[in-house]
């Protein structure tokens, strides 16, 4: 579905990404970790193609389109969806009424037919019981004056409205208390389908433990210096990221199956 | 004097009706003050950032009575249904749709003025034509005095709740355009309520050109609601100025919406002489291609315990220039007063331009006043937040600068009004670039 080979991207002339690979299939869930400043977020800003992030080398095929060609609303359109770490406030612009008209903006694209408000809040009204949200998000203007918790839940109820092929979570466990944490983490759970890619970025283990990846890989410096199952994120948890400068991933492993052969 | 002036002054009737002695004196001073000024030019501080070269280059010639007999054209619909409407063609009254409610009077100028209704005539010469040391400033008003014939009365008596009802301007298209004139008189008696919309609209390219003045007189307890939406050609000129005069507790909303129109100015002054007055007048305004909106707000507060509110939004793009003043004035002995003014403009181009002035004077004691005004851009992390989710780059810069909009038209009471309005600011909304 989502294959990224040799990316790297400039922020403001400096170098973030350094030539990052990766490949996800679908109905696969990848973690991304790393320490602050490795570059996670610069990726999900990338492929969603935010202005300023200057893609300097490499390719990103997504269902064999080249995904850089596109503008974001078409990236969008064809299935991608950002998860935001900072979801932004849009006063004045309601809740229903943008996701609606994003909705249909996105049917419009795949020559599906418009839904009307009558069909739209029919829509509505199934995607928040499945995700156990009540409706006052939708009566407020996009994100403004909600909490972190609500903000981080409005992304994945947008997520779930417009249904994207491949979904990036970035930091969406950020700031959150471990009761909004694990509604988030449901949500996500319940977007699972064998249809769907994501790549849930994040700097703790803990979300990993309410949302099991089937991949987990570290981003250091701008790439990717070592994948595992979901066992490698309880590593990262225990040891930090300090041994990034201590030998490598050589070390890690060395150390963690030591101190198992202790116990 | 400028040549546009000139010509202007040769065509005013020496006489233009068989009135009584007040009027034909009302209308023989003003014509005086315009053959001596003229019109207004730059170097009148009030118009120093509007000019009135599209007039000149046009050619807008007066209209006076007799070259504009009003034919069987009939003005578009209201926004929304009235069970009262009143179409206004080039300046005249045209007909009434619907019946009056009991207790409200109305007439066309003419036949107010002939029947000498009870309060007019110092309605009329309540009009100041000396606002600023120089007359020409004032010169649209003294050419509407000096033609005074055309126009409404609106009277509403003592504690009548006369709903609401529209006035439907409309504006012919003509091979040499005309500039008409009209007055609107409002009176609105001891405790009575009413509403009025008024709509302006061209019914071709290449329209006529209006300037009206707008005169309200709120007794104790009144209550006006004023909605005004105006989306003329881009080749009209558009001078409107209100006047509204509120005593003891009365109330005053103006809601008004610019969509168009190549020349607009509108002076829009509500003088609080009673105590516990309120005035809140709110506004937006879109331009785009080579539109000029200029508007003027100004509360007198001259009587203690009075509120006023001034919020007014800005969008303009392409080449379009739009003008702001607010301007408050506390009075000596307007003591507990209250005056709050905010004014916000996006520029959604480089060659766009916003000149934007809050103005505030207090010589009251105990008063709670803030204003201020702002010129941004469109904040760029919500573009691509909107565009993330499937919009396109214009729609995600419309849906935010609609919304910028929308918090003027979320003033409006009726909810259908609301959205029809949102709606059409939607349709017009300039492009970046």
């Amino acid at each position: 579905m989502l294959k990224i080979n040799n990316l790297h991207a400039t922020v403001a002339g400096k170098e973030i990404l350094k030539g990052l690979n990766l490949e996800i299939n679908a109905g696969e869930i990848h973690a991304i970790m790393g320490p602050n400043g490795a570059g996670k977020s610069t990726l999900g800003y990338v492929l969603a193609g935010r202005e300023g992030y200057e893609v300097t080398a490499g390719e990103v095929i997504f269902n064999g389109k080249n995904l850089l060609e596109l503008e974001p609303d078409e990236r969008a359109c064809e299935g991608v969806f950002l998860a935001f770490q900072y979801p932004v406030e849009i006063p004045g612009v309601n809740n229903t009424y943008f996701l609606r008209a994003a909705l249909n903006a996105q049917r419009k694209y795949r020559g599906e037919p418009e839904l009307d408000s009558v069909g739209f809040l029919r829509l509505v009204r199934e995607k928040l019981k499945v995700l156990h949200i009540g409706d006052e998000l939708l009566h407020r203007a996009v994100n403004e004056g909600f909490s972190g918790g609500e903000k981080k839940r409005n992304e994945i109820f947008q997520m779930a409205v417009l249904e994207p092929m491949l979904a990036v979570l970035d930091e969406t466990d950020s700031g959150l208390d471990i009761d909004a944490l694990k509604t988030v983490a449901e949500g996500v759970n319940r977007l699972r389908s064998p249809d769907r890619g994501m790549i849930v970025v994040t700097h703790y283990q803990r979300l990993l433990d309410y949302i099991v990846p089937d991949k987990v890989h570290v981003l250091a410096d701008g790439k990717l210096v070592a994948t595992g199952g979901a066992d490698l994120a309880l590593k990262l948890e225990e040891q930090g990221y300090a041994w990034l400068e201590d030998g490598g991933i050589a070390s890690l492993d060395a150390e963690t199956a030591g101190r198992t052969a202790s116990q | 004097m400028s040549e546009l002036s000139t010509q202007w002054a040769e065509k005013i009737p020496p006489g233009i009706g068989t009135g009584p002695a007040w009027l034909e004196n009302l209308r023989s001073s003003a014509a005086e003050q315009f053959r001596t000024y003229g019109l207004p030019n730059r170097k009148d501080e009030a118009w120093k950032y509007t000019g009135l070269r599209m007039l000149d280059k046009s050619g807008v010639q007066l209209a006076t009575q007799i070259e504009s007999p009003v034919s069987g054209l009939s003005n578009s619909t209201p926004l929304v249904e009235f069970d009262l409407t009143v179409n206004m063609l080039d300046g005249q009254f045209l007909g009434q749709i619907g019946e009056l409610p009991a207790g409200m009077t109305l007439l066309p100028m003419a036949d107010a003025l002939r029947r000498n209704v009870p309060g007019l005539k110092e309605l009329l010469g309540s009009l100041d034509m000396s606002r600023s040391k120089k007359a020409s400033s004032d010169g649209f008003s003294a050419l509407n005095s000096a033609m005074l014939g055309d126009g409404l009365l609106i009277h509403v008596a003592s504690g009548v709740d006369a709903g609401r009802f529209c006035i439907n301007w409309a504006t012919r298209a003509c091979e040499n355009p005309l500039l008409f004139n009209s007055r609107i008189c409002v009176i609105v008696e001891q405790g009575a309520k009413l509403e009025l919309l008024e709509q302006f609209e061209s019914l071709a390219g290449n329209a006529n050109s209006s300037n009206i003045v707008f005169q309200v007189s709120l007794s104790e307890g009144a209550s006006l609601t004023h909605i005004r939406f105006q989306n003329e050609d881009e080749n009209a000129a558009l001078i409107t100025r209100t006047e509204v005069a509120q005593h003891a507790e009365s109330e005053y909303t103006y809601i008004g919406f610019d969509l168009g129109g190549g020349l607009v100015r509108h002076d829009l002054h509500s003088d609080l002489l009673g105590p516990g007055a309120i005035a809140d007048l709110n506004g937006a305004y879109l331009l785009d291609g080579q539109r000029h909106v200029d508007n003027h707000a100004r509360v007198d507060h001259k009587a203690p315990g009075g509120l006023s509110k001034q919020y007014f939004r800005g969008v303009a793009g392409g080449e379009g220039r739009a003008v702001f003043n607010t301007a408050v004035c506390v009075h000596p002995g307007a003591d507990g007063t209250e005056a709050r003014q905010s004014n916000g403009n996006i520029l959604l181009s480089a060659r766009a331009v916003v000149n934007t002035k809050p103005e505030l004077e207090i010589y009251a004691d105990e008063v709670v006043a803030s204003h201020g005004a702002t010129v941004g851009q469109l904040d760029e992390q919500a573009v691509f937040y909107l565009q993330t989710r499937g919009l396109s780059e214009t729609e995600a810069r419309q849906m935010l600068t609609t919304a910028f909009c929308r918090s003027v038209s979320d003033k409006l009471s009726d909810p259908v009004l609301r959205e029809i309005i949102a709606d059409r600011m939607m349709d017009v909304m300039p492009h970046a670039g």
